[in-house]
């Protein structure tokens, strides 16, 4: 993990809008930043940090598209104000591979084309790999259940399962 | 010209776009940022129908950040010019902030912008609009309907009165709302009157030409980027209003704005399949051969456009019947105008037709899939043109086997496992294989790799792999070296991404292209004293590897590099083009569904077992992806079948039911493994590459094997979708 004291972000809304400073670690990254109280995670990475891997499709915790990890555990960043989050280490998306190596997850995901238009892609991985650490792979239909709270409009929820299966049988 | 060596087309590659995809890197329309980006959230009308009053914006506009509020009394009004190319429903599409007129709920009626995200969406929330609302009709079955569209051959009355057997049927479809993942998004900016939006569709040159034709600027002064599409589904084949007003907002704040609609805000004007009744009338002989069949079809449209979706083909094409009506009417709502959704028209049509099919097969004591075989048709009883290729013989057989259709006890409830009535299904389904004049590019750099273009899209099902493969086979090239780009109205047009149009026609046309620069290339060869193609007839020679040679003399050739090389040339470029030939045949793609399902006995409760997919959809240039499509088509038709509806309270026309966890979506705990079974073979009437288009017609004909699957297992038939537990108990 690098401690680079990183970008300061300019405060929001001229100063007006209740605000709080924030210190926590994103991929690795440590982050000092003065938020907008009203700020969710998911906005703070997307608007704020330029990471916009984590996708916001309900923006009130139905779809699972814009699920992170916060130490460890999957989250649906949507719903979680970005204050709250002082010495947290984040992981999203784009912070799951080692260098040019790829998770096993992801390459799961390309080997078995788990995923078609993309959106929910990431937040199925993100949430997968919280269910592999949760240890809920014993079975196809185990790994159903604790996948559904990703929905992916395409319907690769087949290969979706097989993913998550393979991977939490190899790592 | 010799044919290519087919190394990629018909490969199971995995998809060019995966690793973006999986890393977060695949850049959707809310993804893009511009420098001084602001952000604008749209309000949306309480009511159903009737007039604004009043507006205030003052505590709005109070807040620090706020902009601007846009609404009808200050924002300025629009050209919204003609824009015949778009092929929009008739009548005219919604204005948005131009007059006081409420037309459905949740119909957008001011715009803010601010610096902020978080402080846009709270000043959203502190506009305050006033109405003189009305009572809106937004209920399909007490409306009244237009002027119908009709269809007759034969006598059907006649023939109904002399069938030994007859059959008189009403179904009912739920609306439906495609919920992509991805919300309708739109960044815009302005630069010296020129308008770029990166904005989420499905069809590039029609989001410009219609967004120029609204501004009243020259098309090319609009230019429309977009490369990912997260989902769409039809739903992102025309453009919506927040594309308007983001663009409105740009060039009233003088500074880039991006516009993400809300979930819930999807649910209000931004199209969905529309609920339907459909009445089916059915006479056949003893054995089980059809005689007359009469369709009557009411669907919700909106007010101010006539959606009409192919709700016809089915009933005219499927099967081999002497007589047919039909008589079609929309029913306007004070609702917003419905668009297409996968398999439009097709998809409600043949969960009648098939679910009627399906009563008569038991009427009468047959196996579903003999009764079928006895109405198969020679010719398209429509037009009597031949078909161009229709397999839906070899389908049922191959189906039934895989499946283990066979031996099937006909009895409802026949089968159990403890509480579980278990039932089999099976559904026909078609869809027509339109293709349409498209363009691509192509460029061979010296180094040997080439960049083919063409401004389509990819909203899931592989465009960017597809169209790699075809390029690759037809220039000779490891896909490797093959770079193909979409989503840029800077691009060559082709049709838009919809329809199971894009793998026929966009394919054809990058297939012309490489085609055309590969016999420049070797041309170019034959005709250099220094190649060692030097005077070889051009027709004998292949190129693979990225290396030309005499067919049968494989020792004898050069690479694209050295001849490039050596030629002093840095490039070679090309132009594809696809021009359909209109070929006098019936064109269609086919799919036949086999369903099992497990319905609780005391719960009412319906789970899916397994499922089977064959299809007849000519050539298949991925077989890896087209079956990901196939099971993405299934879940779409299980959610047709058992949960989606959208439900609106006709008090004010109020969707109720406006998000995800009560529009109820398939996840991955509804879903079994699902099969799918492409038949070999390609159909070279339709498009010169072979293939008849796959995205529509697997979620054709889902439906139906589901319900057909639940009558086997419970008794029930239940002539309604979604079926519900409620409606099993």
């Amino acid at each position: 993990m690098t401690t680079e004291s990183a970008s300061r972000i300019p405060p929001p809304a001229e100063e007006t809008a209740p605000s709080s400073d924030v210190t926590l670690t994103v991929n690795g990254k440590l982050h000092s930043l003065r938020v907008d109280n009203r700020t969710s995670l998911l906005d703070l990475l997307r608007e704020h940090l330029g990471l916009t891997g984590s996708k916001t499709g309900c923006n009130a915790g139905a779809c699972g598209a814009c699920t992170v990890l916060v130490d460890g555990r999957r989250v649906n960043s949507c719903l979680t104000l970005a204050v709250r989050l002082e010495g947290a280490e984040v992981t999203t998306v784009e912070g799951l591979a080692d260098g040019d190596e790829l998770h096993p997850l992801q390459q799961a995901f390309i080997d078995l084309d788990a995923a078609q238009c993309g959106f929910c892609t990431p937040g199925q991985i993100m949430s997968g790999v919280g269910c592999i650490r949760e240890g809920h792979t014993g079975s196809g239909e185990e790994i159903r259940e604790w996948m559904s709270g990703n929905i992916c409009r395409c319907g690769c929820y087949v290969n979706i399962v097989r993913a998550v299966g393979q991977t939490a049988g190899r790592i | 010209m010799t044919p290519q060596p087919q190394a990629a087309v018909g490969a199971p590659l995995t998809r060019v776009d995966a690793r973006l995809k999986v890393t977060g890197q695949a850049r959707y329309a809310a993804d893009f940022d511009a420098d001084g980006l602001v952000h604008a959230v749209v309000v949306d009308s309480g009511i159903g129908l009737g007039r604004i009053t009043s507006v205030d914006t003052a505590a709005a506009l109070a807040l620090p950040g706020v902009l601007t509020v846009l609404t009808h009394l200050n924002a300025p009004r629009l050209p919204y010019g003609p824009n015949p190319g778009m092929a929009t429903p008739p009548g005219e599409r919604l204005h948005v902030l131009e007059d006081d007129r409420v037309r459905f709920h949740g119909q957008p009626v001011a715009v803010v912008v601010a610096t902020t995200l978080e402080t846009a969406r709270h000043a959203a929330r502190l506009v305050r609009v006033e109405y003189d609302a009305e009572p809106p009709s937004t209920d399909l079955s007490t409306a009244t309907d237009d002027t119908p569209v009709t269809y007759e051959r034969g006598d059907a009355e006649r023939a109904l009165r002399s069938a030994d057997v007859r059959l008189e049927l009403t179904y009912r479809t739920a609306r439906q709302h495609h919920n992509a993942m991805e919300p309708h998004a739109t960044v815009a900016r302005w630069d010296d009157g020129r308008l770029t939006v990166w904005q989420k569709t499905q069809w590039i040159h029609g989001a410009q030409s219609e967004l120029a034709a609204v501004f009243g600027l020259p098309e090319d002064a609009v230019r429309v980027v977009s490369p990912f599409v997260g989902g769409a589904f039809g739903n992102a084949s025309r453009i919506w209003p927040q594309g308007v007003m983001a663009s409105l907002a740009a060039r009233e704040v003088g500074r880039p704005v991006k516009l993400v609609l809300s979930r819930r805000q999807l649910y209000f004007g931004t199209g969905y399949r529309p609920g339907y009744e459909y009445q089916v009338r059915l006479g056949s002989d003893g054995q089980g051969r059809l005689t007359a069949m009469t369709h009557v079809m009411r669907a919700e449209t909106s007010r101010y456009e006539t959606f009409q979706d192919d709700i016809l083909s089915i009933g005219q094409m499927l099967y081999d019947v002497p007589a047919v009506t039909q008589d079609w009417r929309t029913v306007p709502l004070d609702v917003s105008t419905p668009t297409f959704m996968r398999g439009p028209g097709g998809a409600t049509a043949a969960y009648a037709v098939e679910s009627a099919m399906d009563e008569l097969a038991c009427e009468l004591g047959l196996d579903p899939i003999e009764l079928r075989l006895r109405n198969e048709p020679d010719r398209d009883p429509t037009s009597g043109l031949p078909f161009s290729t229709r397999r839906l013989r070899q389908c049922y057989a191959t189906g039934a086997r895989a499946f283990g259709w066979h031996p099937r006890d006909p009895k409802p409830r026949s089968t159990r496992d403890g509480d579980w009535l278990i039932g089999t299904g099976m559904a026909t389904g078609a869809h027509p294989s339109w293709s349409v004049t498209s363009l691509a590019h192509v460029r061979l750099d010296a180094d040997g790799t080439a960049v083919v273009q063409s401004a389509t899209s990819d909203m899931g099902p592989g465009t960017y792999t597809v169209m790699t493969q075809v390029a690759a086979d037809a220039l000779g090239l490891p896909v490797s070296a093959v770079r193909f780009e979409l989503g840029d109205s800077t691009m060559p047009p082709p049709v838009g991404h919809g329809g199971s149009m894009t793998t026929p026609s966009v394919g054809s046309a990058v297939q012309d292209g490489c085609a055309k620069l590969r016999r420049e290339a070797v041309e170019l060869a034959v005709k250099d004293e220094e190649s060692p193609l030097f005077g070889a007839a051009a027709d004998d020679v292949v190129v693979a590897d990225g290396r030309l040679y005499v067919r049968d003399e494989p020792a004898r050739g050069e690479t694209y590099r050295s001849l490039l090389a050596r030629s002093g040339r840095d490039r070679l470029e090309a132009d594809g083009e696809y021009v359909p030939a209109g070929l006098p045949f019936s064109t269609h793609s086919y799919s036949v569904t086999f369903a099992e399902v497990a319905v609780d006995a005391r719960l009412g409760l319906v789970r899916v077992r397994r499922m089977l997919g064959v299809y007849d959809v000519g050539r298949v240039i991925n077989p890896k992806l087209a079956v990901s499509q196939a099971i993405g088509g299934m879940i779409g038709g299980i959610g047709q079948a058992l949960l989606e509806h959208t439900v609106t309270d006709h008090r004010d026309g109020r969707i109720v039911n406006a998000n995800l966890a009560d529009y109820l979506v398939p996840v991955n705990a509804d879903i079994p493994d699902l099969k799918a079974i492409y038949l070999e073979g390609e159909d070279d009437k339709v498009a010169r590459i072979g293939a008849k288009g796959l995205g529509e017609v697997v979620h054709v004909g889902v439906a139906p094997a589901l319900a057909n699957a639940v009558f086997h297992a419970t008794g029930r038939r239940i002539r309604e979708l979604p079926i519900t537990a409620d409606a099993l108990l």
